[in-house]
């Protein structure tokens, strides 16, 4: 019953404001996170036994009768799954408390449930055009939530994300028009066969460069990237954390590693772009986020260049380059995550998101600055913590495919990410304590946990990432390194 | 051919109106008068379901809602726009049409014909049973417009 993952929340989600006329708030906390922690439990417990015969595939039937509900389940998509509820579920639980202060907390567990609905839909779709309608559901969804603190900034920032969005959702349909047109089909097996058969190099190259530009603009890479830094920090902490750690992967990279490695097969030159993408992404953003004073913006531009590296491991192409751009993925969605959700402990006991404004913090709030700290060594790639493993395999995958430059760009690359997170560890909360924040107290309980639990999973990774590796990346990089055999094999129906 | 050709001249220079009109209320109208031209332009093409919802929601009810909320707004102060716009999207536009004239035709005859596939069917089958997933979707898509709505809308009571 996969599609419960799709359902589920749909369902609890069309509940909570009913619900929340009942009771204001212990009822939709409960409510909403029970149904992550279900999810969460169903995806990392039950997922492996699910695939363990190779992907599954589920057509449902409606009243006895055969019905067009296809969902697919393999490694990939099972990592993703994996992803959205374990950061989906410790951001649920840090809106405990956090947002308690916003109101109206049953429509926003509302709007939340119906984004995680859409990422789950559109890691499990087998079509090219149910990729484009879940995709939409999350990001409408989105949306709403960056502007849920009704300010002039969160009003601007969702509308620029808003209108880029639109571009982005355009030239998608374009391109899967195009793909249409050319195949008759936009079942992933389908178009991955009939392309294949087809000698139609120049149209195929108009589609990609569609989709590159849509998922470019989705997954916020350089130069597409002019709306990240404005909507993840105007968000609320836990819904920067889930677009940060998750909403760009899942609608940027997920789908268009899907595309363009499963259905469209990666040829040499699309290689060499996504590398050059990558490497650009990486090195822009980085310098861009060391001039930064706000902390949410500077960890905004820290995920345009983490993205940068995951979609350069990716694009390598070889097994290793894909492994570790996949398991970079996972643990950017863990550290990313975590950051956003102590930068808002940070600005819900000191009222700023400057950090010239800050200084000394670790002294009244030494666990916030303890998870911070874990996350801001671990996306720096710091031994022995999960970033570190996940960058040492996409450098060693760039050595190894004949790339060294693109290796040298990458440990560069790293070395500002390490000096831009040690700033923010020295003005935030190292140095002495400013007077102002004498009266400052830890994050509340429900916020401690969160961020406890996402620092635990980095540290507990980075130790034991040899069997995280085998058991959860390896079998999601399989399947894009398979190519289109992939799809073309086994998911036919 | 001719009819053809003057609906689609009629539909860009409707669309370009739309765009480029300051007043709120005639840009509305241009938008449902190109979507109209698109709704026939859909009939004529085989795709009258396309035709009709084009024509229904996106002429009329959309139309209706947008001009009911500029009844409601009341005629405002002028919205003050960067002047970048008034040369940036004709320059744009007219790039555009160079290159469509140069790229396309020689594109187009480069996509083979559409072959009628596993889809092609009677509309409700293809809605119903071919597309499920998508339904499922729009249902979603319908819920996140509600709670946006509710959400942004809400009594600012607490948050400052």
């Amino acid at each position: 019953m996969i599609i419960l993952f799709v359902v589920l929340p749909l369902i609890v989600a069309g509940l909570l404001p009913l619900v929340g006329k009942v009771s204001r708030r212990v009822l939709p906390d409960l409510l909403a996170n029970a149904t992550l922690l279900f999810l969460l439990v169903y995806a990392a417990v039950a997922g492996r036994a699910l695939i363990a015969g190779g992907p599954i595939l589920q057509q449902s039937a409606w009243l006895g009768e055969a019905v067009n509900l296809r969902l697919a389940l393999d490694g990939f998509s099972l990592l993703m799954l994996v992803a959205v509820s374990l950061v989906g579920l410790a951001a649920g639980l840090f809106s405990i408390d956090y947002m308690e202060h916003y109101g109206a907390k049953a429509n926003y567990y509302a709007l939340y449930l119906v984004m995680v609905a859409g990422m789950n839909g559109l890691v499990l779709a087998t079509d090219l055009f149910s990729v484009y309608v879940f995709l939409e559901v999350a990001a409408i969804a989105s949306y709403a939530l960056v502007a849920y603190g009704l300010g002039p900034d969160e009003l601007e920032a969702a509308f620029k994300y808003l209108m880029l969005s639109v571009v982005a959702s355009a030239f998608l349909l374009a391109a899967i028009a195009v793909v249409f047109g050319m195949t008759g089909s936009l079942e992933f097996a389908a178009v991955a066969a009939a392309l294949k058969e087809l000698n139609a190099g120049a149209v195929i190259g108009i589609a990609s460069a569609c989709f590159l530009l849509g998922f470019g603009l989705k997954a916020a890479l350089v130069p597409f990237h002019a709306w990240l830094p404005d909507a993840h920090p105007s968000a609320p902490a836990p819904i920067s954390a889930v677009l940060s750690g998750l909403l760009i992967k899942v609608s940027g990279v997920y789908a268009m590693t899907r595309i363009f490695l499963n259905v469209f097969g990666l040829t040499p030159a699309l290689s060499t772009v996504l590398m050059v993408l990558g490497a650009v992404s990486m090195v822009v953003a980085a310098f861009l986020a060391l001039g930064q004073k706000d902390m949410k913006r500077m960890l905004a531009y820290s995920s345009i260049s983490q993205v940068g590296l995951v979609v350069l491991g990716i694009g390598i192409g070889t097994p290793l380059g894909i492994a570790g751009g996949l398991f970079h993925l996972f643990n950017h969605a863990l550290a990313k995550g975590l950051l956003f959700l102590t930068s808002g402990s940070v600005q819900q006991a000191t009222g700023t998101r400057d950090l010239d404004a800050m200084g000394g913090l670790a002294k009244r709030m030494p666990v916030t600055a303890a998870t911070n700290l874990v996350g801001a060594l671990s996306i720096a790639g710091v031994p022995p913590l999960n970033g570190f493993w996940s960058k040492l395999i996409i450098i060693v995958a760039l050595v190894q495919a004949g790339h060294p430059v693109f290796a040298v760009v990458a440990v560069l690359a790293s070395v500002l990410t390490l000096w831009y997170y040690l700033l923010i560890q020295r003005k935030a909360f190292f140095g002495k304590l400013n007077e102002k924040w004498a009266a400052v107290k830890e994050a509340p309980f429900w916020m401690t946990v969160a961020t406890v639990l996402l620092a635990l999973l980095c540290v507990g990774i980075g130790i034991l990432f040899s069997s995280t590796v085998t058991t959860w990346i390896q079998p999601a990089a399989d399947v894009l390194a398979d190519g289109i055999h992939a799809v073309t094999g086994s998911w036919g129906f | 051919m001719v009819l053809q050709t003057a609906l689609l001249i009629g539909l860009v220079i409707f669309s370009v109106l739309a765009i480029l009109l300051k007043d709120l209320l005639k840009s509305a109208i241009s938008l449902a008068a190109a979507s109209l031209l698109l709704g026939i332009i859909f009939f004529r093409m085989n795709a009258p379901y396309a035709g009709v919802f084009e024509i229904s929601v996106v002429a009329g009810l959309i139309t209706v809602l947008f001009i009911l909320t500029i009844a409601l707004t009341g005629a405002g102060h002028d919205v003050r726009e960067s002047k970048l716009v008034n040369w940036a999207f004709p320059l744009v536009f007219v790039a555009f049409i160079v290159i469509d004239a140069l790229v396309m035709k020689s594109l187009l005859g480069k996509v083979p014909a559409l072959p009628s596939g596993t889809e092609a069917g009677a509309f409700g089958d293809v809605l119903w049973k071919g597309r499920t997933l998508d339904l499922v979707g729009q249902i979603a898509v319908i819920l996140a417009g509600v709670f946006a709505v509710l959400a942004l809308f809400r009594k600012r009571d607490k948050h400052d």
